[in-house]
């Protein structure tokens, strides 16, 4: 049996994005859902199963009473910081396509620039093997994710030859989509390469502007089965295919040990799974949504999904490939360096925009789009398309 | 704190001399003859007198109780104050007379002055000088002048303490890890080794991913690396860090990879594929870590051309066997671990163990009385330079640069251990 084509996304929803929510984590979780059920055509009743991250602070039973949704058949978590995203989808799809539920409410919601933000250092961490996980880098003080990439972009920046420059033009197309985005937190802020190379170093060979935002926010998808969609509010976008993936040796955020350290393995096997569960390649996608806390790991998945070759990232990127228009528009929506870092959430929801036909900016004729989460960190991603 | 310091400071150099109390022995036979031998001074001038570089021999604690240091409040609130790091940069001793055995001494101690902050090569810091004087019942024999300099570590990595004066970033440590960091304690590098199929592997786990054994040893690592990739952290703040930081993936020559600070080495100077070699850096009393540092690099302001030999005398060459290092340190009644004991003096962040700097003293005046025989002396002062490590050789020259002055320089492999200028009573 294979999810693919028997689970869709029918309804998404989210609260602003802002730097302050002025309330608290689970508000905003409840807010992102009840806007994502009715997107569907739905109530809360219709809902029996909800899935988060592991790292959000509200659980499924507490969403569930401020929604009032009276039974749950599924709940389930998955773990990982953004790397959960897309496999919160592929969770909930797994669960209505073989009827352990009809209807599963995926959301994430923080607080994270007004509250716990995941920017600053780490001087301790959650207990058991991360633990130990992280006492061979936090001693030294390499203790924040920015710190973490930028380890595996100086080698890539080695092994390739990139520079500052092709990191800080995927950080310029990013703004440049957020600015035409009103829901963008960067909406009509664009900024020059020369801002990007301008701005202080966070980490080098990081910039500022190499780094996405910190938002509050929160976001909510509901996937339920193909043919209850397709009787819903919105045109489904189908779960062409959903996968998770984590490489050899993987650590949380440290692939250094074994493998190449400029490459994101985790990143290729969810690729490979995806290309091979849907039928489709990177020429059967009209755009994508790359997970974009840094901009160097977007380089790196352009190669590790296959829509270029190992070190040509930048030259896809150099030639406006990544931008509206470009061959492969990657994340209309301004991304998480544009929009809100809502832990790849947003993404999912402007995938599905896409499919519909509905986002602020529109790539003309989308069948079928690639979202990707968390990089760095064992992974998931989507395959999203157009019902035929 | 520089107003405080500077008020303590004031405080302490107005209760001017302090009691400290006897020497434990009198000036003896059996002390001067160990001295003599350890350091290999036969000078038959040393049956009548003691050797007057051995003046500061006589008032060392040893293990007994340690004397309250009448500069210790001073390097206390600095040490708080974030700097940590402590180096001894001279030492000046004036010999009034010579002693005979029998002779009973008593020793005061005063502050002389606390100085800066000064910009210095090891990072920002304060120079603490105090004195030592020596008695015989009212009469003044002698007076040794101490100068330390307190610094704040310019290097990245440097240990800035938390307010409880331990370093903030601490590992967890279990059952498959302990072995590492007890390694660390014991300054060697250990890396885990399948016990079976024999797989290196860091970091280390319980069961062997290639054999599935559980049963596991380790080899000690050689020290030596190249950088795999390395990044400057900037932004934001870490506790115990100070920023920028360079924090570098060092692939070792056994295969693995490792992460930990690239000190002694500004950002500009780092680069993918430059060796480097390990250093142990001592973070607070429970925690060393293992860090690294340019292969070969010697630190900067120590740096000495060694071909610029002073011109005179005949050398004098000491081979630094641990023998030497470990019998004179005793000899001088210095029981400092870092002058006996390898594994922690690497803990403390030094290569292995070193000369101390009573021995030092002696070398000079030997070297000194080599040079001018019939010589009285009538002080020593010295700059001290690069550590001198067991293994090394110790080359010391001099010559006279005065009716009462004479040079020497005492150089090893890494530059000049010290640099002194002896004084004499009369014309020789």
């Amino acid at each position: 049996m294979t999810i693919s084509g028997r689970a869709a996304i029918a309804g998404i929803g989210a609260t602003e994005f802002s730097k302050e929510s002025g309330r608290s984590e689970l508000q905003l979780a409840a807010e992102a859902c009840i806007a994502a059920i009715k997107d569907a055509g739905l109530t809360p009743s219709d809902v029996d199963g909800l899935v988060t991250f592991t790292q959000d602070a509200n659980s499924e039973i507490a969403v569930a009473r401020e929604l009032g949704i009276p039974e749950l058949n599924f709940f389930s978590r998955v773990d990982y910081g953004g790397g959960a995203a897309c496999g919160t989808v592929a969770h909930a799809a797994m669960a209505v396509a073989s009827g352990q539920a009809e209807t599963v409410v995926c959301y994430r919601a923080f607080n994270e620039r007004s509250g716990h933000r995941f920017g600053q250092a780490s001087t301790r961490s959650t207990p058991g093997t991360t633990t130990l996980e992280f006492s061979w880098h936090l001693p030294y003080g390499f203790a924040t994710p920015a710190a973490w990439v930028a380890m595996q972009a100086r080698r890539y920046m080695h092994e390739y030859g990139a520079t500052s420059e092709d990191f800080g033009r995927v950080a310029v197309a990013m703004r440049r989509h957020a600015a035409t985005n009103p829901k963008a937190w960067f909406h009509d802020r664009p900024i020059t390469l020369e801002e990007h190379q301008a701005s202080r170093w966070v980490v080098e060979p990081l910039h500022l502007f190499d780094c996405c935002q910190e938002s509050d926010g929160g976001v909510a998808i509901v996937v339920t089965g193909a043919d209850r969609a397709r009787d819903l509010a919105h045109p489904p976008a189908m779960v062409r295919a959903a996968a998770q993936g984590a490489g050899p040796n993987q650590m949380m955020m440290f692939g250094y040990y074994e493998t190449d350290v400029a490459a994101l393995p985790a990143m290729g096997v969810v690729g490979r799974s995806l290309w091979s569960r849907s039928g489709l390649g990177p020429a059967d996608v009209q755009t994508a949504i790359l997970y974009d806390h840094f901009t160097p790991f977007v380089l790196m998945q352009l190669e590790e999904l296959g829509f270029c070759d190992r070190g040509e990232a930048k030259d896809l990127v150099a030639d406006g490939g990544i931008e509206l228009g470009g061959r492969l528009p990657v994340n209309p929506n301004g991304g998480q360096l544009g929009e809100a870092y809502i832990h790849g959430m947003n993404g999912i929801a402007e995938a599905v925009r896409q499919i519909r036909g509905t986002s602020v900016n529109q790539v003309p004729e989308v069948e079928n789009v690639l979202v990707t989460a968390g990089t760095g960190v064992p992974t998931s991603g989507l395959i999203l398309g157009r019902d035929e | 704190m520089h107003d405080r310091l500077m008020a303590l400071a004031a405080e302490l150099t107005a209760k001017g001399e302090v009691p400290v109390g006897p020497c434990p022995d009198p000036v003896n036979a059996a002390m001067i003859r160990n001295w003599t031998q350890t350091l290999g001074d036969p000078n038959p001038l040393w049956a009548e007198y003691a050797p007057p570089a051995m003046i500061q021999v006589w008032s060392m604690p040893g293990l007994g109780p340690r004397r309250p240091a009448v500069s210790e409040p001073a390097l206390a609130m600095l040490h708080e104050a974030g700097y940590t790091g402590i180096v001894a940069t001279d030492c000046e001793q004036t010999y009034d007379r010579y002693l005979r055995l029998g002779e009973e001494l008593r020793i005061t101690l005063r502050l002389g002055d606390v100085v800066g902050p000064k910009q210095t090569a090891l990072g920002e810091g304060y120079f603490v000088t105090w004195y030592q004087t020596w008695y015989a019942g009212d009469e003044r024999v002698a007076e040794m002048l101490f100068r330390v300099l307190k610094f704040r570590p310019r290097d990245s990595g440097g240990a800035a303490p938390s307010p409880d004066g331990r370093y903030p970033l601490r590992p967890a440590v279990n059952a498959d890890t302990r072995f590492f960091w007890e390694g660390v304690e014991a300054g060697e590098l250990r890396i885990q080794r399948c016990a079976e199929c024999g797989e290196l592997r860091h970091p280390p786990g319980p069961m062997c991913p290639h054999c599935h054994a559980t049963k596991r040893d380790h080899v000690t690592a050689s020290g030596r690396g190249v950088v795999h990739s390395y990044v400057v952290h900037h932004h934001p703040p870490v506790p115990g860090q100070r920023s920028p930081f360079v924090v570098a993936l060092v692939e070792l020559e056994e295969g693995v990879r490792m992460v930990g600070n690239l000190l002694g080495c500004t950002r500009d100077d780092v680069r993918i594929g430059m060796p480097v070699e390990l250093s142990f850096q001592r973070m607070d009393d429970e925690l060393t870590l293992p860090q690294w540092r340019p292969a070969g690099a010697v630190p900067e302001e120590t740096a000495a051309p060694q071909e610029a030999q002073v011109a005179g005398g005949p050398a004098l060459r000491i081979e630094l066997t641990p023998t030497f290092v470990i019998s004179t340190a005793l000899a001088t009644r210095d029981f400092m671990p870092v002058h006996h004991d390898p594994a922690r003096a690497r803990a403390q962040g030094s290569k292995d163990i070193f000369l101390n700097i009573l021995t030092t003293m002696g070398l000079v005046q030997r070297c000194a009385l080599d040079l001018v025989p019939d010589a009285r002396l009538s002080g020593i002062a010295i700059r001290l330079g690069v550590p001198a490590y067991a293994g090394e050789t110790l080359v010391l020259t001099g010559h006279r640069s005065g009716d009462h002055t004479l040079e020497v320089r005492g150089a090893v492999s890494l530059g000049d251990h010290v640099t002194a200028t002896v004084r004499l009573k009369e014309p020789a």
